[in-house]
């Protein structure tokens, strides 16, 4: 048996000296085994060869057999590079199967390591594209809430290691009345949530649920049951959530204004269409710091049209400033700008007149589908509200973002609203339930529809 | 022009040189001639016995004779290893250097008790 044990560290050593002195290694093994028999002789033989092995690995490693340099050596011509043989034989079959599986493992490893990162920074990515999105002077929306939430708290948990467990519950459970009773505006609503929750814990309500995304569900039903507000939610995401917000770093500015400028600030097409009827496809509202001009070109462009329509149907929202800032064009006097984010501040009022600007009395259509969300169902919702727009195709996503955000852990983040912005229009706005259309219609035959009615209709104010 | 490797003389490969003078000896014999040439301190493992073999013969400090049998170790053929006149020189020269180094070491006067 240690005989077969010392054959096998006698592997070990590199082939040259194997091949030459590894009988008589393994036969000197044999003599001492044999002659040194006993408990103590025998563990004594064994640190020898431990200390054998540390000592002379590394020598036989450094040496290089003197026959293959000898043998390489002459080839060496004046001025030209040489080579030496450190090996000559080929590599064992078992030696290249065990380096194949090696190979194999460290390749599988960094595979796998890789996609962690990537789905790390893609996370990272597609909150920081939604937030850049909608970055506004500091105070953005979707940081605060981010926009994957209604649809993964919607889609069935099938990652993070099986079912939820008591002790994760109660984690989830911890961290939500925590960050109610820190950040929720209202504070006696806030108790009372959070008693309510705890409650229901006591009562073992939560001892049957074992789907995350259920889990998150059913508490956010639980907090409205008891304060019916719709922008406080508790929120599952299969995919990690990042630690902090992406950082502004100027090279993550810098790419959003290339990118910005490739896609010419999100107006995916500026057009006069026949009958002097102005066409906008804007697909995202962009940071005025960067899309500012592009935004201006954009409306002088359509500045002397009969009637504009903004086609939202693939406006996934963004900068509440921007969306203010084309709305003003629309108006020749300030205009209460509701923004469901922020207080009654002067930022809440549109900078009309806009000097030069025609279109304060042109007829207004704006194209939605039910992928219109967050800033552009804000530009929907007060042009509608304020009746100066038409708004022509299918409800809207209902997505107001209005919460701020906050992690609980990799898997769960709440919204809360931490300002209370007046509504001047009714007690809800467009969050979950979306902005009505007037003139309800597949988003496909929307702009058909509102280059009908912009023919027909007459001018307005 | 690379180094020598035996310069300075490894005290293994100098314990092998000793253990050869006198009788030619395969590796067993050259580890337990060692071991007791040095009560027992020095029990070379193979690998350094046999990488120090192997440098002394590529050195040609020592030879390799043809494999045979040791009566007493039973029938399996043996490789027997014998000082060279090389080997010889060199294990003086070493010798003759310890012997300095002890002179030194007596006049200093590091030495207590006994010695030879």
């Amino acid at each position: 048996m240690s005989e077969k044990l010392y054959a096998l560290l006698l592997r070990l050593y590199p082939s040259h000296f194997r091949e030459e002195y590894g009988r008589e290694a393994l036969q000197l093994f044999h003599d001492r085994a044999r002659d040194e028999r006993g408990f103590f002789p025998r563990v004594r033989l064994w640190l020898d060869l431990l200390f054998d092995l540390t000592i002379s690995l590394p020598r036989e490693y450094l040496h290089i057999p003197s026959p293959s340099v000898a043998a390489s050596a002459p080839q060496r011509l004046n001025g030209l590079p040489a080579f030496y043989f450190l090996q000559n034989e080929s590599p064992r079959p078992s030696a290249l199967l065990l380096g194949g599986i090696f190979s194999l493992v460290a390749l599988t490893t960094c595979w796998v390591s890789l996609n962690q990162v990537h789905s790390a920074a893609n996370s990272g990515a597609s909150q920081f594209a939604a937030a850049r999105n909608e970055r506004e002077s500091g105070r953005t929306e979707s940081a605060q809430t981010t926009p994957r939430a209604a649809a993964s708290s919607a889609a069935p948990a099938l990652t993070q290691a099986g079912a939820m467990d008591p002790a994760e519950r109660k984690h989830i459970l911890a961290g939500t009345i925590a960050n109610l009773k820190e950040h929720y505006i209202d504070r006696g609503a806030a108790q009372r949530m959070a008693d309510a929750l705890a409650m229901h814990e006591k009562h073992g309500d939560y001892n049957a649920v074992t789907d995350r995304a259920a889990f998150a569900a059913l508490l956010t039903q639980q907090m409205r049951e008891i304060n019916p507000d719709r922008h406080l939610t508790l929120d599952y995401f299969q995919d990690p959530l990042p630690w902090h917000p992406v950082a502004q770093t100027p090279e993550v500015v810098t790419q959003y204004r290339e990118a910005m400028k490739r896609q010419n600030c999100a107006f995916e097409k500026i057009e006069l269409l026949p009958r002097n009827i102005g066409y906008l496809k804007l697909n995202s509202f962009p940071d005025p710091e960067v899309c500012r001009v592009a935004a201006m070109a954009a409306m002088t462009y359509v500045n002397h049209a009969d009637a504009i329509i903004f086609d939202l149907r693939d406006n996934g929202g963004g900068n509440p400033e921007m969306v203010q800032f084309i709305g003003a064009y629309l108006f020749d006097h300030p205009e209460y700008w509701y923004n469901p984010r922020e207080n009654t501040t002067e930022q809440s009022w549109t900078r009309s007149p806009v000097p030069g600007n025609n279109l304060a009395d042109k007829p207004v259509f704006v194209l939605t589908s039910a992928r219109t969300f967050s800033g552009a169902e804000q530009f929907c919702y007060d042009l509608k509200m304020l009746k100066r727009a038409t708004i022509v195709g299918e409800t809207t996503g209902g997505a107001a973002h209005s919460g701020v955000w906050h992690r609980i852990d990799a898997h769960f983040g709440m919204g809360i609203p931490e300002a209370k912005a007046i509504n001047p229009y009714s007690s809800t706005d467009w969050a979950e339930i979306g902005v009505e259309p007037d003139v309800k219609v597949e988003a496909a035959n929307a702009l058909d529809l509102a280059l009908k009615l912009a023919r027909t209709k007459p001018k307005e104010k | 022009m690379p180094k020598r490797k035996l310069d300075p003389l490894p005290s293994s490969a100098f314990q092998i040189l000793l253990a050869l003078v006198g009788e030619d000896l395969h590796g067993y014999g050259i580890m337990r001639q060692v071991a007791e040439q040095t009560d027992g301190r020095m029990r070379l493992g193979p690998g350094t016995l046999y990488s120090s073999i192997r440098v002394l013969l590529e050195e040609g400090f020592i030879e390799e004779l043809d494999s045979r049998e040791d009566d007493r170790l039973g029938d399996e053929r043996r490789r027997y290893y014998r000082l060279a006149s090389a080997g010889r020189k060199l294990a003086c020269s070493e010798a003759e250097r310890l012997a300095d180094l002890l002179r030194v070491a007596r006049a200093k006067k590091i030495l207590r008790g006994r010695y030879v």
